[in-house]
């Protein structure tokens, strides 16, 4: 159905501007390359249970450039992605969610620093607390030509009183 | 999501809240205040609607809020159950912290960036956040490191020479004249945007004709009008 909506994004993986702005992206779309959560789910890392925040993003950053490796050499096919076999139980990618659940302790994802301790319960500026919340989810036909039909997941926040 | 989301509208009033800003011309809020606050969902349960959706032919998971900068830990946890292969396509307003941006390096492939503003009084005055220009702008120089670029550019009446022009000239200069630019005419005056005198009424046609020519002479060679 989208396509009778948007012929413009039928068209927009082969129009020489955006396949100049984002190969890699039009590459995972033609199943030549994985997106980049994929490849980092592939490197192995271990941490222990008792490590501070500081020690995991020491972890963290050396396991990304290990990370960063792997993908030039998958995209370049140095490494077919055949040979990767199956993901280890601690990953990059797992490193990272345990990571994220520990900054919700003193939250500072954005640059409003608000320190809210989510996991407590506390709400910052944005309201988001420690549960996914979502309003809506739905096949998006209205945003750039190369970017639909997109999945669109609307996040949402506890409300205020 | 934002203002600038209004490209093509086509499920208009379907957004809620959840945003580290607050501007003034928010379309969501006004919609936001009637809505529920949203079903608590399991990241299985999503990863499981992302899956499906590649599997019909979606080509990306979109995050959106408000922002999604708030949602990160919940959004990692959601790509440790994906079985598909699902670009991440992070649609957010730019103010993430670095701690953000070195989680999302490794999991984002599209940063699709709203840059809003090119001065600190207006970011202020307008969505109500300090401290603006240093924050977009270190985090659009890395996410052109770290992943792939499109940035939206909504053009804000009477903003041309405080906003548009120092925006457009930093994405020509330090991003390069190729970056995929979306200037956006789509302005209309949401939630209490008739607060500001200039806010209350949309962009007229002098106005975006001049918005393309600034865009254009400082050199962008990658603008979606
Ligand atoms: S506004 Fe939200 S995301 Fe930003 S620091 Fe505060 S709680 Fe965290
Ligand atoms: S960034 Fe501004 S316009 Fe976008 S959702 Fe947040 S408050 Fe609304």
């Amino acid at each position: 159905m989208w396509r009778l909506w948007r012929p413009d994004a039928v068209r927009a993986l082969e129009d020489p501007k955006v396949v100049s702005s984002m190969p890699r992206y039009i590459g995972i779309l033609k199943g030549k390359l994985l997106p980049k959560f994929v490849i980092s789910r592939q490197v192995q890392v271990e941490w222990g249970s008792d490590s501070s925040e500081d020690e995991l993003w020491d972890i963290h950053d050396a396991s990304l450039r290990k990370m960063e490796k792997l993908m030039r050499d998958l995209d370049s096919g140095r490494i077919h992605p055949d040979e990767l076999g199956d993901p280890p139980k601690k990953s990059l990618l797992h490193l990272k969610a345990r990571i994220g659940e520990s900054i919700m302790r003193s939250c500072r994802l954005c640059e409003r620093r608000c320190g809210a301790d989510r996991l407590k319960g506390e709400l910052g500026f944005c309201r988001v607390g420690r549960e996914f919340r979502v309003h809506s989810c739905f096949d998006h036909l209205g945003e750039e030509p190369e970017v639909v039909p997109s999945f669109t997941v609307y996040g949402s926040r506890v409300r205020p009183n | 999501m934002c203002p600038a989301s209004r490209y093509t509208d086509l499920e208009s009033g379907r957004i809620s809240l959840g945003c580290n800003f607050a501007c003034i011309h928010c379309q969501n809020w006004e919609i936001s205040q009637q809505f529920a606050e949203g079903t608590v969902c399991g990241e299985r349960e999503i990863a499981a609607l992302i899956d499906e959706a590649r599997r019909r032919g979606c080509r990306n998971q979109n995050w959106v809020g408000g922002d999604p900068i708030p949602h990160i830990p919940f959004w990692l946890k959601v790509l440790l159950w994906e079985t598909e292969n699902t670009p991440v396509f992070f649609n957010t307003n730019g103010f993430y912290s670095t701690e953000a941006s070195s989680l999302l390096r490794g999991v984002v492939d599209i940063y699709k960036i709203d840059f809003k503003y090119g001065s600190d009084i207006c970011a202020e005055k307008i969505s109500g956040v300090s401290g603006y220009w240093k924050v977009i702008t270190r985090n659009l120089k890395a996410a052109k490191k770290q992943g792939e670029l499109l940035i939206r550019v909504l053009v804000l009446p009477r903003h041309l020479e405080c906003c548009l022009i120092p925006i457009v000239s930093f994405i020509s200069r330090e991003l390069g004249p190729e970056t995929r630019v979306n200037l956006m005419d789509q302005y209309s005056p949401h939630w209490r945007a008739a607060e500001l005198p200039e806010l209350k009424k949309r962009l007229d046609p002098d106005e975006w004709e001049k918005a393309v020519k600034i865009a254009l002479e400082a050199g962008l060679r990658n603008v979606i009008t």
